[in-house]
């Protein structure tokens, strides 16, 4: 799986989203003007703080924003296998697409599928885990429910549940946390998407749980060559996993490199301070830490110009508060948007 | 019960807290009847002290019982056994297990929490003045125009602007409102503060804000804090000495440095190991344990770490550990502590 991409031709391409939330206060711009690529079989990490978009961006991809969410602009290219699984691929815009029309389902799930932060909330209580992996193989795949349970079983084995054809009965209760986000996973690939898409897989889960998952993940992206979009703010995690990375504030990509530039020569201003500010295990013990002056402003009152601005210890008076800096160019797939590189 | 206070001369060099033996079991009740079919070992024997000025980092994974511990040791619930012993202002030591409610009051100024989550620990129809103003009055301050005063001061300590007193809670930040709970905490001018993961649920760019005034203010005020988390790497930066806990005990304890550079627990050595750093160049040289924590209601038989330790041995499966020093202060409950050659944090 995986080859029958055309070289140098993005699975994903992202171009200019802009997701907004009309609310009676005022119009959220969660997502504001973000653009991406991703290549098959490539891990692209996106981090941001609380309310950058990352979420929201990999929601919009899916079509399952809530209401009262909506794409007013942008397009969202997605590179579809074709019909006959061969040679040969498509490319469509799912932003034009109706979020519950039939070309929308027969992707979601199938050819992109997601893995949220809480196992507990994404698998119903009354159903068996087994049930709803069978329910997600039989939409997508043509089988009889026999066949659909014998993958599930094989799925769950993949993912290293141990006696999964006893476990495929349980409720999601009656899992541990590793489990869940286990049976997660077997659930989100069971239908062979070249798009997985991961928000916050591992936040919920104890430090030796997400060295678990995290291993599993690559081992399994390794057998079957899909894409992993990773969206997390632990940039421990970024590092670990990703081989790009795209660094979100406040609605917007505001640097994207492949993950050793990003951490050894960052070029945004925000990524440089962020890297400053977090506790490092190889720091000495009670060595005082760089800190971001404020705070991520609130939504509602989101800054001019670059959103960045008021937190900047390189910001220009009249120029980061008035303009916003587009993507620039800066090193090989190394993209920045900051005036002090224009 | 009355309290049983030693004499001063003799608690004059007492760590501020020593916590010996201390039990927290909860019943499982099952049936009609509610009858107890066992229990759940959340605090199983837990000893450790800390100095006055100092930081004890006690870290663990969920449900090793470090928050057990913690409320334990204020009292919030009620320990099973053990002893909390705490030296007061005026020097005498008083076991804390052996207070009653009355008792109790009085020498809860004494000790405070931070709470991890700064959206629900505030009442949100509270003023900062009532929220951080109520406990000076609770405690006898009922002068308004005093209160006011304390307040003011408070909130520019912890770096909010005293203009801001008369607002309710939602008009801040997730960092604003960690630092309106840390102003809650200092009001009464407590010797202990006991910090539940209070940087966990901010923003990783406002964590370093709080974890910086954290230490301003225990140089200020000479604070003695438990710090209670998860993060290892913000336990590192914080602690003076770290406790590490596996299912209801501790498993090693020592300087935050010895512990770092040079575990004797594999427990230790497989956490230290686990946490992902921040730099794509160490990647990948990481201890993937097996399985999952134990059960504290069952849990196995000899060293509970023993199903999952790469270094396990037949007695690690029929003993359980005796604690060992192998160096003066760093203690480790493992039968193989002096052998092992574990590696650290470099």
């Amino acid at each position: 799986m995986g080859d029958v991409m055309q070289p140098r031709e993005p699975l994903l391409s992202v171009r200019n989203l802009h997701t907004y939330f009309a609310q009676d206060e005022g119009t959220v711009k969660a997502v504001d003007g973000v653009s991406l690529e991703m290549n098959a079989g490539a891990t692209l990490g996106i981090v941001g703080e609380s309310g950058c978009g990352k979420s929201v961006t990999a929601r919009s991809i899916l079509r399952i924003v809530d209401r009262p969410g909506r794409i007013v602009d942008g397009e969202i290219w997605f590179r579809r296998l074709s019909a006959n699984g061969g040679a040969g691929s498509r490319a469509v815009d799912l932003a034009k697409l109706e979020p519950n029309g039939e070309q929308m389902r027969s992707i979601r799930g199938a050819e992109i599928a997601l893995i949220f932060q809480e196992p507990m909330s994404s698998f119903s209580p009354v159903h068996s885990v087994g049930n709803q992996i069978i329910e997600a193989i039989l939409l997508h795949q043509e089988i009889d429910r026999r066949g659909a349970r014998a993958r599930a079983i094989d799925m769950l084995r993949r993912v290293g549940v141990s006696s999964p054809d006893q476990r495929v009965d349980q409720l999601a209760h009656q899992l541990s946390g590793g489990l869940r986000q286990r049976a997660m996973i077997a659930m989100a690939l069971s239908c062979s998407p070249t798009l997985l898409i991961a928000d916050e897989p591992t936040t919920a889960l104890d430090v030796t749980t997400q060295t678990q998952i995290l291993e599993l993940m690559r081992q399994l992206q390794q057998e079957d060559g899909m894409a992993i979009m990773l969206i997390t703010h632990d940039l421990g995690v970024i590092a670990e996993m990703a081989t790009d990375v795209a660094v979100m504030y406040l609605g917007r990509v505001v640097e994207q490199a492949p993950v050793d530039a990003i951490f050894h020569a960052p070029k945004h201003p925000y990524t440089r301070a962020l890297l400053r500010s977090i506790p490092r295990m190889r720091a000495r013990s009670r060595e005082r830490l760089t800190p971001i002056a404020g705070s991520v402003p609130h939504p509602y009152d989101r800054p001019t110009g670059c959103p960045f601005h008021p937190r900047c210890p390189d910001f220009i008076a009249g120029t980061c508060d008035r303009q916003t800096p587009g993507p620039r160019a800066v090193g090989d797939r190394h993209t920045v948007s900051c005036f002090l590189y224009e | 019960m009355s309290a049983v206070r030693e004499p001063r001369s003799a608690a004059a060099h007492a760590p501020l807290l020593r916590v010996a033996g201390l039990r927290k079991l909860f019943p499982i009740r099952k049936g009609f009847l509610k009858r107890t079919v066992g229990y759940v070992r959340a605090v199983d024997g837990v000893d450790f002290h800390i100095d006055e000025g100092e930081t004890l980092g006690l870290v663990g994974e969920s449900g090793c019982g470090k928050t057990t511990t913690a409320r334990c040791i204020l009292r919030a619930i009620d320990p099973t056994g053990g002893e909390i012993a705490m030296r007061l202002a005026d020097g005498s030591v008083v076991d804390l297990t052996t207070l009653g409610e009355a008792e109790l009051r009085a020498i809860r100024r004494e000790m405070q929490m931070i709470f991890q989550d700064p959206f629900t620990s505030l009442n949100p129809r509270m003023t900062l003045l009532d929220l951080v103003g109520e406990p000076l009055l609770v405690h006898g301050m009922k002068s308004r125009r005093e209160r006011e005063q304390r307040v003011a001061d408070l909130l520019r300590r912890v770096g909010l602007r005293p203009e801001y007193m008369r607002r309710f809670p939602h008009a801040f930040s997730g960092g604003e409102r960690q630092r309106i709970g840390i102003a809650r905490a200092l009001a009464l001018q407590p010797r202990l503060v006991v910090a539940d993961e209070p940087v966990s649920a901010l923003d990783v760019s406002v964590q370093a804000q709080i974890l910086n005034l954290l230490f301003d203010l225990q140089e200020e005020f000479r604070l003695t804090y438990l710090f209670v988390a998860h993060d290892l790497s913000v336990v590192r930066y914080i602690s003076n000495r770290v406790a590490v806990m596996y299912v209801g005990r501790i498993v090693e304890l020592g300087e935050t440095e010895e512990i770092f550079t040079a575990p004797k627990h594999p427990y230790t050595a497989a956490l230290l190991s686990a946490v992902p750093e921040p730099d794509p160049r160490t990647r990948g040289k990481r201890i993937v344990l097996p399985g999952e924590v134990a059960n504290p209601a069952a849990p196995p038989s000899g060293c509970y770490f023993h199903p999952r330790c790469p270094h396990a041995i037949e007695v690690c499966r029929t003993q359980t550990p005796a604690f060992q020093e192998t160096s003066p202060g760093h203690v480790v409950g493992c039968h193989r502590a002096h052998e092992l050659r574990l590696a650290g944090v470099e």
